[in-house]
């Protein structure tokens, strides 16, 4: 008898700490900067949603498959996911992710507050709602202003083009003012003996977001994706012929390893001064304005990427690659707790997270836009002004990343297809008929009818936002 | 055995049974199953279905350039990498098969690069090979040579990788061939000098005979190794420029694990298998026919 009591008591002191004991929660996202905010708060978490946070980190450009073998053999491995739009479509689409509608009245994620870009495309699917935004990417133009207001190579550039220096708004422009501040060490930038080249501009070289920054200019000679009527590949039309034509003069002006660049490069080549201008996410531009990260504190400009002149107006589109998002998996141990704890890093914290430039992540809500104060890494209120107002005139002609199932290898062929001709393996229509037929082979596997009626939705809800 | 009862056999047959489970489950399943996958279309993106095509994904392989292209890659690490670490590897060996003081010391800061690992290898090799602020372009540069485009050039990349492969696995033949070396009896060098060899005599009339089936052997592990190099093209080029440095182990794993054609990653799977059977055994032939001790 003594020794049943003995297990009865043992039985229930285990049972009741194991009650008692914090929900344990996996996150899984790109390693690195963004990943802090789990760090920051795991604390506030625990008090508030009794969770415990295990966060895994894997490399950028192997999310995918690390979140999606773990979804297919269905291990339950993860709870929390940081998902990029572009892979959200096919998660969803499996039933893989947890649909979030259910817990919108219960605790509002204050969706009304969200650009519409991130908020209708990036974060639903077919209706409904999968995922928080997390993170709004979009491409801006960065430039060193202190370069471009100076007086001596004001007066070079007028001489040699015939016009005053300025912000490059067409992609003309572009060429022109990358090619005059490509310079050798030993020439002369701005007054001083450079001791290393200087590069006129660089991109994101490597296959995986490269169509990113052909796709800037490819939206602004009004390229598209697919015909909409009979899903045949477009990336191999006039424009697309045209915008990597002028990607390959662009390339010219970059340092001869560009085609290398991931982000990190992208963000270093300009941030420790080798390199006049950079198309790049908008964390550069806060993390420009940090002494830590920046060796050009106070010397960068911002502005919109590049466009074509059309009827005398400017006509710019910008590309929206990665914008993270956070999503719950269905197979989650306690969907509710995930839903709180992306609820507080999606509307919460969101704007501490957002404006520091500890993160990688960049505004997406109109309230992070109201608050200049909060991006305290500037100088001054009025530099975070200019820094939000140039991220926002991108973000306002944003062109959206496509999110149908198989993007990841939509853009990973066309990226491919991108490389071969900016090293001169083949000709720009040739390097685009290789991808568009790569494209079709896709749709096939994907099943056409299927993507087709996906991408008519697409675009309809695209058109409606006025992003189309 | 034949004097076996009936229970013996029983016991037996007991304690052979977990073997041949965890031998079914882990190693002639997954063959017998992936086999099968080659000859289905499953891509499993959507959820797709598992359709049987036969030999269809073997016939898109073969007008595959993307794979032609990998497997041209990967044979520019057999050749240039794996031939330049054997005859380095040969050479530092035969210099340190003898005494001398510190050899100790040499021979294991020798084996350092072997015994790092291959991420960190890569990690390593990637500051190294940097454009700008990369030390190898700036010894170039003090030496009066341009700076060379390691990573970003579709031309030099895939040697690049080469270039890190040979020093990380130069050791492994280093090593291995010197413990051949050493274990040739110094009477027969003696025995070769008596008789009037020179150096080179000794070396192949007596040395390198006797070192063959070592020889074989390093060669065939490193092949064999090489052939699946998949960690410093990650690290270094994640097989670009575009696919300009692409492995057929990495471009197997897009297959599979990034646009998840479980049913091509697995046919080209079976097609790397045939090459390199293929190659080990034409190295042990060579092994059983020529081999002196």
């Amino acid at each position: 008898m003594r020794k049943f009591l003995l297990f009865l008591f043992a039985f229930v002191l285990l049972a009741s700490v194991a009650y008692a004991s914090p929900v344990k929660l996996v996150v899984v996202g790109d390693a690195g900067h963004n990943l802090k905010p789990f760090e920051w708060y795991a604390k506030d978490l625990k008090e508030k949603f009794d969770v415990e946070l295990e966060v895994i980190g894997v490399p950028f450009g192997e999310l995918y498959e690390k979140e999606k073998v773990e979804l297919i053999a269905g291990t339950g491995a993860f709870d929390i996911m940081i998902v990029f739009p572009k892979f959200l479509a096919e998660f969803a689409a499996n039933g893989w992710l947890y649909p979030l509608d259910e817990f919108v009245a219960k605790l509002d994620p204050k969706l009304d507050d969200v650009t519409p870009g991130y908020r209708d495309f990036y974060c639903k699917y077919g209706g409904k709602l999968y995922a928080l935004p997390y993170d709004g990417d979009v491409l801006s133009l960065y430039y060193r202003k202190d370069l471009l207001e100076n007086e001596e190579e004001r007066k070079a550039f007028k001489e040699k083009y015939g016009y005053d220096l300025k912000v490059p708004e067409t992609w003309d422009e572009y060429l022109d003012v990358a090619e005059f501040f490509t310079r050798k060490a030993g020439e002369k930038l701005a007054g001083e003996v450079l001791q290393r080249d200087f590069y006129g501009t660089a991109y994101y070289g490597q296959k995986d977001q490269i169509f990113a920054w052909w796709g800037n200019i490819f939206a602004s000679l009004g390229g598209v994706y697919f015909d909409e009527e009979t899903m045949e590949p477009a990336i191999n039309s006039e424009a697309g012929v045209k915008a990597l034509e002028i990607m390959k003069e662009i390339h010219k002006y970059c340092p001869p390893d560009v085609l290398a660049y991931g982000y990190e490069e992208l963000k270093d080549v300009f941030l420790n001064g080798d390199c006049f201008m950079v198309i790049q996410w908008p964390c550069v531009g806060k993390k420009g304005a940090d002494p830590a990260q920046s060796k050009i504190v106070g010397k960068i400009g911002v502005s919109h990427v590049p466009g074509v002149k059309k009827d005398g107006e400017i006509y710019y589109r910008a590309m929206m690659p990665c914008g993270r998002v956070l999503a719950i998996a269905a197979q989650s141990k306690d969907p509710w707790k995930a839903y709180q704890v992306i609820h507080y890093l999606s509307v919460v914290t969101s704007l501490d997270d957002v404006s520091t430039p500890e993160t990688g992540l960049d505004p997406y809500r109109y309230s992070h836009f109201a608050h200049p104060e909060a991006y305290e890494m500037f100088a001054n209120v009025e530099d975070a002004k200019i820094y939000l107002a140039g991220v926002q005139k991108n973000m306002e002609k944003g062109y959206p990343e496509m999110v149908l199932p198989g993007t990841v290898e939509y853009e990973e062929t066309l990226g491919v297809a991108l490389t071969k001709a900016l090293t001169g393996e083949l000709d720009p229509k040739s390097a685009l008929d290789e991808a568009a037929q790569a494209w079709r082979d896709i749709l096939e596997r994907f099943g056409k009818e299927q993507q087709k009626a996906l991408y008519q939705e697409l675009v309809k809800g695209w058109k409606a936002v006025g992003l189309w | 055995m034949g004097g076996l009862r009936k229970r013996d056999w029983w016991m037996v047959f007991l304690f052979v049974l977990p073997v041949v489970v965890i031998l079914l489950a882990i190693s002639i399943f997954p063959m017998v199953y992936s086999f099968y996958l080659s000859l289905c279309k499953w891509d499993i993106g959507m959820g797709g279905q598992r359709t049987f095509i036969g030999a269809g994904n073997y016939l898109r392989l073969f007008s595959d350039a993307r794979f032609f292209n990998s497997l041209k890659n990967t044979g520019r690490v057999l050749l240039f990498g794996v031939g330049t670490q054997f005859a380095l590897g040969l050479s530092l060996a035969l210099l340190l098969n003898r005494s001398f003081r510190g050899r100790s010391l040499v021979v294991t800061l020798f084996l350092l690069p072997m015994m790092i690992s291959p991420v960190v290898v890569g990690c390593i090799w990637k500051i190294i090979y940097h454009y700008q602020y990369g030390p190898l372009n700036y010894l170039l540069n003090l030496l009066g040579i341009r700076s060379v485009n390691w990573l970003g050039s579709g031309s030099i990349s895939p040697y690049s990788i080469v270039l890190a492969d040979i020093w990380e696995w130069t050791p492994f033949m280093v090593i291995t061939l010197l413990a051949g070396l050493q274990a040739i009896p110094d009477d027969l060098y003696e025995a070769a000098r008596v008789d009037g060899a020179n150096r080179w005599q000794i070396f192949s009339g007596v040395v390198f005979p006797l070192l063959r089936p070592v020889v074989i052997i390093a060669i065939l592990i490193r092949v064999m190794d090489a052939f699946k190099i998949f960690d410093l093209v990650v690290l270094l080029t994640m097989g670009g420029p575009g696919q300009a440095s692409e492995s057929v182990a990495f471009y197997n794993y897009l297959t599979g694990f990034k646009y998840f054609s479980m049913g091509y990653a697995s046919a080209m799977s079976y097609v790397q298998l045939a090459v390199i059977v293929a190659i080990a055994n034409v190295f042990l032939r060579s092994f059983k026919g020529r081999a002196v001790v």
